[in-house]
């Protein structure tokens, strides 16, 4: 009888494992990305254009749980743009703390016009790899 | 007054009631156990799947990556198999029928290390990973995640526990701790499991924006803590509240034995077979809250119930003392030592000192013409118990009694061939302590008894 108890719980264990795998395989990958495809865009400065807006991606800095990059977009002198052109955590907590803090941080660093901007409560590793992101871009473009 | 009248018109029946035993238990239903074990088994698959498909590549590659994938798998699997543990425990009937309360315990304690290791092994590689993705030393990291990862620090306090619990329960420690003390240190396992609940949920790579994992994990834990309010709490109480035993007779059977005769209501409603045992508590000064396993030494007879007692330990010695009126709380019946496990015509029942206790029940779910050959040994005939009461339920079913005594040194079973000629035909009974046990499960084993013809009740002594 033991035997065949744990051959059942061994059978049952392949099937719950198959199962599970057969069933994340057919469910779209759904990961929330919410970094925009790597940047191609320049990283020195970009050359002066027609138009006075200009893009330019931060260095990739490693905030503690991840590593993040910001993008950001100017308009002469004026921040008009910026977002996250590369975000990667260690593990899926960090990732949804990052996820809910970045677009607070993106606000902020729009309505501020710079770097220096408060951290999101909660987020201070990712408020601070953010930060320097954003102030990496800025120097590229000379701001 | 409605109950009066009741009563008042069964009491002619009632002369014929005692004189037949209550209703056995229910028999044991195999497929029960596969069934759950396959439910079992296709939740370990399904959660060890789900930490691996949880974790992405880039993730896996990233500084401290590996650690941290490990970490949460081993995690996943370790809080999995603590569940595996509680749901062994809640001694849901139909499961517990087929494995008997030992077998169940046996399971428990076979399964026991590995939830733990694995969650020690899942908040070492955490702090190391975390460590490393966050660039800072790993004693610096413990720190941190204690203190500004939700939920990690109540995690870290049941980790402790659980892990103070585990070393204690280690054979050799456990032997120096008084049986009370220890379940009463076993109970905080509930606490500890309670305590790292929450952090599962709230940061677990499986759980964390994943609505639907996160509601079926918290409804199996749910239901499988529903089953031990069910099982280990609600009904001992319901069966306590309606038979309503009350001592009646305490008395000498032997020297250090003792037979406690109580009375209750409804007893012929309280299945229950031969063989079986119920965790017994007398509610009276000092003792009301431990609970003791004892065999029922007859069958129920409505109103009354028997159980006979060896005194090996201060609870035990105590229980001579025991007041008629105490009122007594029961759980069970619990034991998968029943005449429904035979598959034979004839039996073979050995028993070993108090053991005869469970012996002499399951003898009397033996038909009639059944032929048993029944074994007492004991090292003196002063403590040859019950063997009057043996000898006639043989005499009854045309078997043979056989009495073992003497010194260990001079009385093996050597001669049970003899004395059984047909034992591989027989479905073989063994009830007594440890040591007895398996001693003869290893004569049995020699004298070539399939082992599934065997069936044994372990007494801790």
């Amino acid at each position: 009888m033991p035997v065949k108890t744990s051959h059942s719980i061994l059978a049952a264990s392949s099937l719950g494992f198959a199962a599970v795998l057969a069933l994340h395989a057919t469910a779209t990958p759904s990961r929330p990305v919410l970094a925009s495809p790597p940047a191609t865009a320049p990283t020195g400065t970009t050359p002066p254009s027609s138009s006075a807006t200009r893009t330019a991606t931060g260095a990739t800095e490693q905030f503690g749980y991840g590593e993040v990059a910001v993008k950001v977009t100017v308009n002469g002198q004026q921040i008009v743009g910026v977002s996250i052109a590369t975000l990667q955590t260690a593990e899926s907590y960090s990732q949804s703390i990052a996820q809910q803090a970045l677009p607070e941080l993106t606000q902020e660093a729009l309505s501020a016009q710079s770097a220096n901007i408060q951290s999101v409560s909660g987020a201070s590793y990712t408020s601070a790899g953010f930060a320097q992101s954003l102030q990496s871009a800025l120097t590229q473009l000379g701001l | 007054m409605g109950m009066v009248t009741t009563q008042e018109r069964k009491r002619p029946a009632g002369a014929q009631l005692r004189q037949r035993p209550s209703r056995p238990s229910p028999p044991p239903r195999p497929w029960v156990l596969q069934w759950a074990a396959g439910a079992v088994g296709l939740g370990f698959g399904a959660t060890v799947a789900l930490g691996i498909t949880a974790e992405s590549w880039s993730q896996f590659k990233s500084t401290g990556g590996v650690a941290i994938f490990f970490g949460s798998l081993t995690g996943l699997a370790g809080t999995y198999l603590a569940l595996v543990m509680v749901l062994l425990v809640s001694r849901v009937p139909a499961v517990e029928r087929v494995l008997g309360q030992d077998g169940l315990l046996r399971w428990h304690r076979t399964l026991a290390p590995w939830p733990i290791s694995l969650l020690v092994a899942h908040a070492i590689l955490l702090t190391i990973g975390y460590g490393q993705a966050a660039r800072t030393g790993t004693m610096h990291e413990i720190g941190v995640l204690v203190n500004t990862f939700p939920d990690v620090l109540t995690a870290t306090i049941g980790l402790a526990i659980m892990l103070t619990i585990g070393v204690v329960s280690i054979g050799a420690i456990r032997r120096r701790i008084p049986r009370e003390r220890w379940w009463a240190m076993h109970l905080c396992m509930y606490l500890a499991l309670a305590l790292s609940f929450a952090h599962v949920i709230a940061l677990g790579p499986s759980f964390v924006g994943h609505p639907l994992t996160q509601l079926v994990w918290t409804l199996l834990w749910l239901a499988t803590a529903g089953l031990v309010l069910v099982y280990r709490i609600g009904l001992p109480i319901w069966r306590t509240l309606r038979h309503r035993l009350v001592v009646v007779d305490v008395r000498q059977e032997a020297p250090g034995v003792t037979t406690i005769v109580c009375q209750g209501r409804a007893l012929d409603r309280l299945a229950v077979s031969g063989g079986q045992f119920f965790e017994w508590r007398f509610l009276t000064r000092g003792m009301w809250w431990q609970a003791h396993p004892f065999s029922l030494s007859a069958r129920p007879r409505p109103p009354h119930l028997r159980l006979t007692v060896k005194a090996v330990g201060d609870f035990t010695t105590a229980l001579a003392n025991l007041k008629v009126g105490t009122r007594v709380a029961i759980e069970g019946p619990y034991g998968a030592f029943t005449s429904h496990v035979r598959d034979r015509k004839h039996s073979l029942l050995i028993a070993g000192g108090i053991g005869v206790t469970a012996v002499r029940s399951l003898l009397e779910d033996l038909p009639r013409g059944a032929d048993p050959i029944v074994i007492l040994r004991a090292s003196s005939h002063e403590d040859l118990i019950l063997s009057g009461e043996v000898a006639e339920l043989v005499r009854q079913r045309r078997g043979k009694l056989h009495e073992f005594v003497g010194p260990r040194s001079q009385v093996g079973f050597d001669r049970l061939l003899a004395v059984v000629p047909d034992v591989r035909q027989r479905d073989v009974f063994v009830a007594g302590s440890d040591e007895f046990v398996h001693h003869v499960l290893r004569v049995l084993a020699r004298l070539g008894v399939q082992k599934g013809s065997v069936h044994f009740e372990v007494y801790a002594l």
